[in-house]
């Protein structure tokens, strides 16, 4: 058993690295360019190549992938000559890169017309600003000088050019951004546990990510909890009286509420409850991170609108598997053997009857958490689904990546927990050599 | 209160008794003079007076019916009874990246971001532009020197006081351009050498070329002022003149501000303003349903930049007053100028008879907008020249491609953001332009994509906001740069040089009349021989609780907040 849960995990890691590559992949080729949608529409070409570079997107595709995946700082402190660091300087709660003197100051620089400016943070805590003078002459003869700046790039800054290209005005973190000759953007890499900066928002990845998909977790979990026993009680019902009435009911309608999209149910029970009899509010609207703990009210209808299409689904999977399982001849030797009727049901049929739904909820499991993004937008709900949307549409690759991962995760660690429960189901499946 | 310096400054420029002829002679609008001569330095006090003191000899119903505007619509007729403190705006917004506000590209952002920065200028709701943060500006006769007179007194919510170096400061942050600002293609007429710093409160403007647009030019959204220490990241370094301090920014979720103490202007009750307490703006996303949901069921009192979808879904929600204003707002069908087969001015005229106008503004716009001719200039601007708006006329087009020889048709594709009248109106065309024998295959695009593509793409629709100067859109969007390349923005490449000779006399002409004569005729070339379609001017609406007293719409769908107060309904 052990040895077939490692062999799954093998599997799965090697299913995030496929996704990892795929996503990176198609981003690249799909229509549209972050740095112009970041710039919008007036920017001159000019502008847009400049933030390209400046975001690392004119390197090859194959040495971005491997930098987002393990990082680049160790690859670029051989440039600046110094270790980097990230360090949180100023309690805004973000962490810059520095570089890291000898001493173990802190350092980074900026252009200010036409001189280095060198900002240290000394281990004390003490900070400072000078002006620099650490200019190397290359084989060229020009000055310059490899640093590390405020917006986490590795700079080349030629002495002389770049101040020509300044220009009158001095502050602006774009000028210190924009007056280097070549720019490496600093990574820490994934797999050292961070996913990069989102080029939507221009702010680390990982606290929207977790924010996100806690809430559509929150948003899953309640109505996997409530429809669950549900549905499974219907099914078995209905399968039991199969051909009766109640069957018949149970059957009629969740056929209804599976064929209904949830669009349009989540409309309907919006037009219902939030328009005519005016009880629950019509939109998820967040009015701080905590909204969904204060103000259950608003979770109300993009529960209800997610367990009506999933209780049909799970009704009807349950129902023609418990039909077919009480059809089967071990059940009608049971009956003959005289065996009472509840015992038949609880302990020969349902066990063998739970297997298809069983898988039917696993899989749902991940469609609940990142697939419901028709829910949240219907509901304006701030999910995962609704992220990676949003995010896909603007290529913002680090939260696309991240968030497939999380995804392909989650697929993947359900579907071990669903053959695991098979093998306590039904005794004669077993993994593994 | 302070807000406008009640000074006798009647005569600031050596047009203005002119102008005051013309009005009295009935030949400009009450609104044309009162825009003219505060663009000319005259205080909005004075105008007004003026106007008042001839109001016998002027009746307000004499305007000229040259002019089609729409009445706003009325105010919720309960009396008020004065401005009250306190409360909170929830508004549902889209919250964007954000970080020099010179770089603001997304209205959004720019919205956000007004309540904590201001602007030297300020064109209100009727289109008139006046100082702001500016005392008043000066201009001499060739309309190449502007001197700006900053306001004293005026303080950062850090403390520093306003002054001429803040000023100078933001203009050379604009005509930078690694700064990468929009500003900079609008004041191509300036350079960073021409901003001149006369004194602690005074800036000189030196143009390369006259233009009587810098007041409206001032009031772009990305000239937001922001002090001589700015770093280059407004949402870390919220610093500005305006109403309200930012509390909390956080992208594609929510935005939060507080009223500000000691803000520079007063109420009407001699406290500083703002009335409101808070703002919220909350992300709800890209779909209109939550938001429409979130305003029904009060978790919103106000939907920015609403849709006609929106406008149409909430309406007639009790509680809820729409207020409207007509706009240069636009959707223009434009064609390049420089491909094949758009090169040829007949098939360009074919497209445009094919267009059926009405049809288009009743599909896409539930009919709310004013038909159009062509000619980027709207009946709202002060130099607009009335012409007839152009029949739908699929024989004409017809005849018209057979002589450039396409006498059995042509296929063109058509790219078609997936944006509000985007696509109702690319099918309209479709539809209406089958019978003149075009045929067009719809490629739709996301909004967002439709951006990387929209000087690119050989037909496509482009929105365009309102500018609040006739001249403006065609100081953008059809002349050619200094080296005689299309101007960045020029998404047509169309240059044609008689227009920009007689765009250049406009853009240095004061006398309305005179300009507007000038409009005729550039009206007359695009008409004739330009390189867009413009089916309709579109009506924006504001959206709003009714418990929100004086919210008024804008025609830039901007934020003008410092005045709202809230009357909770008991009351």
């Amino acid at each position: 058993m052990s040895r077939y849960i490692i062999r799954r995990m093998g599997f799965m890691l090697l299913t995030m690295f496929m996704v990892s590559v795929a996503v990176f992949v198609i981003s690249e080729v799909a229509p549209g360019d972050v740095a112009r949608h970041i710039l919008g529409q007036f920017a001159t070409p000019e502008q847009v190549e400049l933030l390209r570079r400046q975001m690392g997107l004119e390197e090859p595709l194959y040495v971005r992938y491997v930098d987002w995946l393990v990082g680049n700082d160790w690859r670029l402190s051989r440039l600046v000559g110094k270790p980097l660091r990230q360090a949180e300087v100023g309690g805004r709660g973000e962490k810059a890169w520095w570089a890291v003197m000898p001493d173990g100051t802190l350092a980074q620089w900026r252009m200010k017309e036409g001189e280095l400016i060198e900002s240290w943070v000394a281990p004390d805590g003490t900070k400072g600003e000078e002006p620099f003078d650490g200019w190397v002459v290359d084989e060229h003869g020009e000055e310059t000088f490899w640093g590390v700046d405020a917006a986490n790039h590795v700079v080349l800054w030629k002495r002389g050019t770049s101040g020509a290209q300044i220009g009158p005005a001095s502050a602006g973190r774009a000028m210190s951004e924009s007056s280097g000759s070549e720019y490496f953007p600093i990574r820490r890499g994934l797999l050292r546990g961070d996913p990069g900066i989102s080029s939507r928002t221009n702010r680390p990845v990982g606290p929207t990510l977790i924010r996100r998909l806690r809430n559509s977790f929150i948003l899953a979990g309640i109505a996997f909890t409530l429809m669950m026993p549900l549905a499974l009680f219907l099914g078995i019902l209905a399968g039991l009286q199969e051909g009766r009435l109640l069957d018949r009911a149970i059957s009629l309608l969740s056929l209804i509420t599976t064929s209904i999209p949830t669009f349009a149910s989540g409309v309907c029970l919006i037009l219902l409850f939030a328009f005519w009899l005016k009880v629950l509010p019509g939109a998820a609207v967040f009015t701080g991170d905590m909204a969904p703990f204060q103000d259950t009210k608003l979770l109300i209808l993009p529960v209800l609108t997610l367990s009506l299409v999933e209780v049909g689904y799970v009704v009807r999977m349950t129902r023609a598997s418990m039909v077919e399982v009480m059809n089967a001849s071990y059940i009608r030797t049971a009956f003959l053997k005289g065996l009472p009727y509840g015992r038949i049901v609880i302990n020969h049929a349902l066990r063998n009857a739970m297997m298809a739904p069983i898988t039917v909820i696993m899989l749902h499991v991940n469609w609940l958490v990142g697939g419901i993004v028709v829910v949240e937008s219907v509901f304006g709900f701030p999910g995962l689904g609704l992220y990676m949307l949003d995010s896909a549409l603007f290529k913002d690759v680090n939260a696309v990546e991240a968030g497939a991962l999380v995804m392909v995760a989650l697929a993947v660690g359900t579907q071990l927990i669903a053959d695991i429960v098979y093998t306590f189901l039904n005794p004669r499946i077993r993994y593994g050599e | 209160m302070e807000i406008i310096k009640r000074r006798k400054r009647l005569d600031a420029h050596p047009y203005i008794p002119e102008l005051k002829e013309l009005y009295l002679d009935n030949r400009v609008t009450r609104r044309e003079f009162l825009r003219m001569a505060t663009l000319l330095g005259m205080s909005i006090t004075s105008a007004g007076a003026f106007l008042a003191a001839c109001a016998p000899a002027v009746p307000e119903t004499a305007e000229p019916s040259a002019v089609p505007t729409l009445k706003p619509s009325e105010a919720p007729t309960v009396k008020p009874t004065g401005p009250r403190r306190g409360g909170t705006l929830t508004i549902a917004s889209r919250i964007q990246r954000v970080d020099h506000p010179a770089r603001i590209t997304w209205m959004a952002g720019a919205n956000q971001f007004r309540q904590v920065c201001e602007f030297l200028s300020f064109t209100d709701f009727d289109n008139i532009t006046h100082p702001w943060l500016l005392e008043r500006w000066e201009v001499n006769e060739d309309v190449d020197e502007w001197t700006l007179y900053v306001r004293k007194g005026v303080k950062f919510n850090d403390g520093q006081e306003l002054t001429a170096d803040d000023v100078v400061f933001n203009f050379q942050q604009w005509l930078d351009p690694e700064i990468g600002s929009s500003m900079l293609g609008l004041m191509n007429y300036l350079s960073p050498e021409g901003v001149e710093r006369l004194d602690a409160y005074t800036v000189k403007l030196h143009l390369s070329t006259p233009q009587i647009g810098v007041p409206e030019h001032l009031f772009n959204f990305p000239a937001m002022i922001v002090p001589k220490t700015f770093e280059g990241d407004i949402a870390r370094q919220p610093i500005g003149t305006g109403p309200f301090l930012l509390e909390d920014y956080v992208e594609t979720e929510r935005a939060s501000f507080v009223r500000r103490e000691d803000y520079w202007q007063n109420g009407a009750d001699g406290k500083p303003l703002p009335y409101l307490e808070r703002l919220v703006y909350l992300d709800l996303g890209e779909e209109a349903a939550p938001q429409i949901a979130a305003l029904q069921s009060g978790q919103v009192d106000n939907i920015t930049m609403p849709s006609a979808e929106t406008w149409q879904a909430t309406k007639d929600l009790p509680g809820i007053a729409v207020q409207t204003a007509s706009t240069g707002e636009t959707f223009v069908l434009r064609m390049r100028a420089d491909v094949e087969p758009w090169s040829d001015n007949r098939l360009r005229q074919a497209l445009k008879k094919c267009m059926d106008r009405q049809k288009i503004l009743d599909l896409s716009y539930f009919g709310q907008g004013i038909l159009a001719h062509d000619a980027h200039i709207a009946p709202i601007h002060p130099e607009y020249c009335e012409k007839s708006i152009p029949a739908y006329d699929p024989e004409g087009a017809k005849a018209l491609l057979a002589e450039a020889g396409y006498a059995d048709g042509l296929t063109v594709e058509l790219t078609a953001p997936e944006a509000m009248a985007g696509p109702a109106m690319a099918q309209s065309l479709k539809e209406s332009a089958a019978a003149g024998g075009i045929n067009i295959e719809i490629k739709s695009v996301p909004a967002s994509l439709y951006w990387d593509v929209w000087t690119e793409v050989p037909l496509g629709i482009t929105h365009w906001t309102h500018l609040a100067l006739g001249t403006m859109a065609l100081d953008l969007a059809y002349v050619a740069d200094q080296e005689g390349a299309p101007a960045a923005w020029n998404e047509t490449h169309w240059v044609d040089e008689e227009f920009s000779d007689l765009l250049q006399q406009a853009d240095r002409t004061l006398d309305v009349e005179a300009r507007r004569q000038i409009m005729c005729q550039l009206e007359d070339i695009q008409m004739s021989r330009g390189s867009v379609g413009i089916p309709f001017w579109a009506n924006l609406w504001y959206i709003c609780r009714e418990t929100f007293k004086n919210v008024k719409a804008h025609p830039s769908s901007y934020d003008v907040l410092n005045e709202v107060w809230f009357e909770p309904e008991a009351a």
